[in-house]
């Protein structure tokens, strides 16, 4: 079989020499339906059946296939370290090119993807409204340094557009030289490639990077999680080519070099690692070192966090695919904020400002989910120079 | 498989008594419950298929199965964790496999009393951060803690690390709550420690993998947290050296929690010295004066052993790889399988000299590197080892005869075929090598008397009439 299916097949095969299951310890979506079917254990047996012809790829399968958040939460719970994500996404890529079609709620994102280039039914114009008054912040090809790249989501959902708004403030604030692509930005193409549409997310990745390359920025910064996974380790070339940051990890740079600081701030904040920025990228210093630069803040770690933070529920089309479960996973996180006593869940993705805004809504939580920027937006003054 | 048109009205019965959700019954639902963590032959993979999974949340909807397989006389598979090594959850015989992670309550929780009572499906894992709120602890851990349940812990009489001063799961169980084979709910006795009044029914339930009614709800033993916990470790020049501090260290009046003796293998990370080969952690827990105490004691016995003591980190490294090696590096071996056998402390010398150059030899098997001998040290002795499972089905036969052979050695030394993981399908033959003519035919007219139909996971732990006697 190709090699690009290499990891499946290992990790299939592996899996079915042990069964042990310590992966289900932790797996989010396991937790919410106990089903062996739906933990990565059960769903690497469901993928080895397939490749060895014992069982078709029918709909059940699709279904199980596409009933993982891709969190690598059960990775760190797995004694030999499978990579069961990296399976399953790739289990999905090879259903659909063995002629399955994509769930009909992720055929609605990809049609998107093909006639706008962003999977939320909006038009390429839409990708410029939420930077009304910034307009001079378009990007200038060859001298721009700083490439502010957007990201879908933060883009076009209007409940979340607050947040590039408050990083570009808090960009303005530091006499950051940025600019953006706005309705020039392309879809990085992460939601494609985890719902394993790989002809279109190379198409998206291709008319991307072009664009990104042909701008001359020295430096990319994302407020999304899941753009700066995919841009860091799915356009192999790109993050050697230039200086690729997480919002989280700019703004430590911003404090350290002493162009932002923060006023007295007294609350109690718990950070949530989103699986994309954590356990995906591995940057969890950033958000709680840029924290911990507001005087004041109190910040009180869940029981989970780190390697060991439980996943959302809102990730690899799950909340689309399987909506009920994605809450009882975010409500299930959301409780576990609550433990801390803090009175702020901060978190860094908009898929877990949203998921988690959701289900705080849905059981009328007193806990306020923030996004990072939006918090630090309040709160920032010009720095004085170098700490 | 059952006929497909009971089959149909089988699974409207279930989804009635249930509800849709909680009943699985197409093919790739059902694929991951084929197996659980045993060996099965090679040409069995994806052989045997259960008819319907189903996830009971209460003990009124197990009755409610019960009483549709006794009525068209299918067989039950009660399922905990599933991590289980002696293929007891195999469904040989289709059927329903009953699966209990939903029943996952804590019931009660009795400070005054130490014991919590729970549903059966809770992990072990999940229930001592349960108690640990509460400041108690049930004191069971083992390679599958994560995954294990209390339901399944009782069912295969599962070990624990800590069984020195804690004993095993056998030894926490106060009463059980058991749907029996015609759907009548029996409560073995009151939530007392000890009482001298009726036959002890909970303890027959211990270790009886299934085959004589569903557990669904277990009142356990629990003890305080304690105030503090510490760890020593030696390292000795092989196992037989080794061997020797842990007989004194057992001579000796300490209780401590559990020892284990092993060898390290290739593993450089260990930080033991070049020369030594072997290395035996031991744990202590209690009041600090005691835990001080009792280490500054053993450390002493270890060292008149000619022990080279090593580091807390050391120990935490090492018991972490051992953990690694029952668990997780089965995925990056080859098929392996393994020995664990209750054999008398005495007699454990002669057992690994005939397991590994007579036995193993002579049916073309390998060791795996570094598994050949290790000891769980205390009362609860068990001698543990891996070895390779020969591929092929000629493989597969010169495996399980030497398994056989490896078990009615064993029996013949005074000990056990298995201190661990139960008989399933893996030990079930042998069981004449361990028991008596008088004690298979007991256990027998128990299982006949409360399971008439045999549709409780039959085919498990007990031999059938043509290979009962072999002693």
């Amino acid at each position: 079989m190709d090699s690009e299916f290499a990891e499946m097949l290992k990790v299939s095969d592996m899996c079915y020499l042990c069964r042990c299951g310590c992966c289900k310890d932790g797996c989010p979506m396991y937790a919410e339906i106990l089903e062996e079917t739906i933990s990565p254990k059960g769903r690497n047996a469901v993928i080895r059946a397939v490749l060895q012809g014992v069982a078709e790829p029918d709909e059940r399968v699709m279904r199980i296939a596409y009933s993982c958040l891709l969190c690598r939460r059960d990775e760190e719970s797995c004694t030999a370290r499978l990579k069961n994500a990296d399976a399953t996404e790739e289990f999905r890529r090879y259903l659909i090119e063995k002629g399955q079609k994509p769930l009909p709620e992720h055929a609605v994102l990809i049609k998107s993807l093909e006639n706008y280039g962003n999977p939320w039914q909006e038009p390429k114009s839409a990708r410029k409204r939420w930077a009304r008054g910034l307009k001079d912040r378009r990007l200038v090809p060859g001298k721009t340094h700083t490439l502010f790249y957007v990201g879908c989501t933060f883009a076009l959902d209007r409940t979340l557009q607050e947040s590039p708004r408050a990083l570009a403030k808090l960009m303005d604030m530091a006499g950051e030289s940025y600019g953006l692509m706005l309705e020039d930005e392309l879809c990085c193409g992460s939601t494609v490639k985890r719902i394993g549409d790989k002809r279109l997310f190379q198409k998206l990745r291709t008319e991307n990077e072009k664009r990104i390359r042909e701008s001359g920025v020295k430096r990319l910064v994302t407020a999304c999680s899941g753009c700066y996974k995919t841009l860091k380790q799915d356009y192999s070339r790109l993050a050697e080519a230039l200086e690729l940051l997480h919002a989280t990890e700019y703004l430590v740079l911003m404090v350290k070099e002493g162009k932002l600081r923060f006023r007295e701030h007294k609350a109690k904040v718990t950070y949530h690692d989103p699986c994309h920025l954590g356990r995906h990228t591995e940057v969890y210093d950033a958000p709680r070192e840029v924290l911990r630069a507001v005087p004041s803040l109190s910040l009180i770690e869940m029981k989970n966090s780190r390697e060991l933070a439980r996943c959302c529920g809102g990730g690899a089309g799950v909340k689309t695919a399987y909506p009920e479960l994605s809450q009882k996973a975010a409500i299930r996180r959301l409780r576990e904020a609550e433990r801390t006593g803090a009175d702020t869940l901060m978190t860094a993705c908009p898929f877990c400002v949203q998921t988690l805004s959701d289900a705080a809504r849905a059981v009328g939580s007193q806990l306020k989910v923030a996004e990072l920027a939006v918090f630090l937006a309040e709160i920032a003054e010009k720095g004085s120079g170098p700490r | 498989m059952i006929d497909p048109k009971l089959r149909d009205e089988v699974r409207e019965q279930l989804v009635k008594a249930l509800g849709e959700p909680k009943v699985l019954w197409k093919k790739a639902d059902l694929l991951p419950y084929t197996k659980d963590t045993y060996r099965i032959g090679f040409d069995e993979d994806y052989k045997h298929f259960p008819d319907f999974v189903v996830l009971p949340e209460t003990t009124s909807e197990v009755q409610a199965t019960v009483g549709i397989a006794g009525k068209h006389r299918i067989p039950l598979i009660p399922k905990g964790g599933g991590s289980n090594r002696t293929g007891m959850l195999v469904p040989i015989h289709g059927g329903i496999i009953v699966d209990t992670v939903k029943m996952a309550k804590v019931l009660e929780v009795s400070t005054p009393n130490l014991y919590v009572t729970v549903q059966p499906g809770i992990t072990l894992k999940e229930l001592e951060e349960h108690l640990a709120e509460h400041g108690l602890a049930l004191n069971q851990e083992q390679g599958s803690f994560k995954v294990a349940t209390v339901g399944g812990a009782i069912s295969t009489a599962g070990f624990s690390r800590k069984h020195q001063k804690y004993g095993t799961i056998a030894d926490r169980v106060m009463s059980l709550e058991v749907v029996l084979a015609d759907g009548r709910v029996l409560r073995t006795g009151p939530k007392v420690l000890y009482t001298s009044t009726g036959y002890r029914l909970q303890l027959l339930f211990v270790g009886a993998e299934g085959t004589l009614g569903i557990i669904t709800e277990a009142t356990l033993r629990v003890e305080p947290l304690p105030e503090s916990k510490d760890v020593l470790l030696a390292y000795y020049d092989d196992f037989w050296e080794g061997l020797g501090a842990a007989e004194k260290v057992m001579a000796s009046c300490v209780t401590f929690v559990g020892g284990e003796l092993y060898e390290l293998g290739a593993d450089a990370s260990s930080g033991a010295p070049p020369d030594k080969k072997v290395a035996f952690c031991i744990a202590f827990e209690g009041t600090s004066g005691e835990v001080r105490a009792e280490v500054e004691f053993v450390r002493n016995i270890l060292e008149e052993a000619r022990g080279v003591l090593g580091g807390r980190e050391e120990a935490a490294r090492i018991i972490d790889g051992y953990t690694m090696r029952w668990c997780g590096e089965r995925a990056l071996l080859d098929p392996e399988d393994e020995i664990n056998a209750y054999v008398p402390m005495e007699r454990l010398r002669e057992f690994y000299e005939k397991v590994w150059s007579e036995i193993v030899p002579k049916h073309g098997i390998r060791p795996v590197p570094g598994s050949r001998y290790g000891l769980d040290v205390g009362r609860y002795r068990m001698a543990y080892s891996r070895l390779y499972v020969p591929e092929g089905e000629q493989g597969w036969d010169s495996y399980r005869k030497a398994m056989s052979e490896v078990a009615q050695l064993a029996t013949a030394l005074g000990g056990s075929i298995s201190g661990c993981t139960g008989v399933g399908l893996k030990h079930r033959d042998d069981l004449g090598f361990e028991f008596s003519e008088v004690a298979l035919d007991t256990m027998w007219a128990i299982k006949r008397e409360l399971d008439p139909q045999n549709i409780m996971n039959p085919g498990k732990k007990l031999p059938p009439r043509g290979v009962r006697n072999r002693q």
